[in-house]
């Protein structure tokens, strides 16, 4: 069985009359600076919180789990930009550093008591949580798409 | 941008860190992606939200593709996957299962698939030849019908009478091969 969107993609690469635009093929260049060597990746998990009880409108929670550790992020879209409120279970020892990270913007957070962290003012799009703690491997939240 | 380095090759060097390798991956497989993220409805600003997703999903990955080779077709498959997330999901919501292996039918996007592709469409009567070349130009539906003299209802049910037509051809050419 061949899917209709490959055969029309096809078409539409051999006429090039769509051809990629010049900064997305710039965005996708500039992507490999995100790579984490090493990284163990969490991935998402069913929680309570998550199956849509808030509504689209209210903050959504988004849970990941790996190696051990469970990344639990409540994401506010406001005003066009992105907060995010999290907490890595159990808390990590001292000197955990969390990066909320996106195409555009890394912010670094040490982690708080009980294993909190928040930052605000993120652009919209693709987010991803690194959780690096001393003589661990780095673990990273597969990355998630979040739009207004 | 010459590099003769095959795609396996290419994924190896840019999982241990090599910043040239990714730009060819790019280079290479960026237009077919954004092809698929078209081809799927996207417009401009979420096509270029998908392909981007798929680079993510390849950098998550880059030591766990099990067909290094078809590296291309694994991106091509998660284009598409990432694209039709987006068309049916609220904004918020998990990313998509990123696929173990690529779709076989993303084959057709290799380059002797496109040159083999518009031998057959070139074959076909009238108004799939027309109507097969309008669809590669991202022609709408009305304008579609005015080119090809016929009511915008049947635009949509003619183009999959098409494209049924050139699956069935291009089986038969992929079974006598």
């Amino acid at each position: 069985m061949i899917n209709d969107e490959y055969f029309l993609a096809a078409l539409r690469l051999a006429a090039g009359s769509d051809p990629i635009p010049g900064h997305v093929s710039a965005a996708a260049r500039d992507l490999f600076r995100l790579r984490v060597p090493s990284a163990v990746t969490a991935v998402p998990a069913e929680c309570a919180a998550t199956r849509g009880v808030r509504g689209a409108e209210g903050p959504q929670m988004v849970r990941f789990v790996a190696a051990g550790l469970t990344f639990d992020l409540e994401v506010t879209v406001g005003d066009g930009l992105i907060d995010v409120a999290g907490q890595v279970c159990p808390a990590p020892v001292d000197g955990t550093l969390v990066e909320v990270r996106t195409p555009h913007l890394t912010l670094s957070r040490r982690l708080a008591h009980g294993g909190h962290f928040a930052v605000t003012g993120l652009p919209p799009g693709w987010l991803s949580v690194v959780c690096h703690r001393p003589g661990h491997a780095p673990i990273q939240t597969r990355w998630v798409r979040i739009r207004p | 941008m010459h590099d003769t380095r095959d795609p396996a090759e290419l994924l190896a060097a840019a999982a241990g860190g090599d910043q040239q390798a990714w730009d060819q991956l790019v280079f290479r497989f960026g237009p077919r992606m954004w092809a698929v993220a078209r081809s799927c409805g996207l417009g401009d600003s979420d096509a270029a939200d998908v392909v981007q997703g798929a680079w993510l999903r390849l950098l998550e990955h880059l030591h766990a593709i099990r067909e290094p080779a078809a590296v291309g077709a694994w991106l091509a498959t998660t284009t598409r996957r990432e694209a039709l997330q987006l068309l049916r999901k609220p904004p918020h919501s998990p990313a998509a299962e990123p696929p173990a292996a690529p779709d076989p039918a993303s084959a057709v996007l290799e380059a002797d698939g496109n040159r083999l592709l518009w031998q057959t469409v070139s074959t076909l009567h009238e108004p799939c030849r027309t109507l097969l070349r309008l669809v590669a130009t991202d022609l709408g539906s009305r304008q579609m019908a005015q080119r090809l003299g016929v009511p915008i209802g049947s635009v949509g049910p003619t183009r999959a009478r098409c494209l049924e037509k050139l699956r069935t051809l291009i089986s038969l050419q992929e079974t006598v091969q």
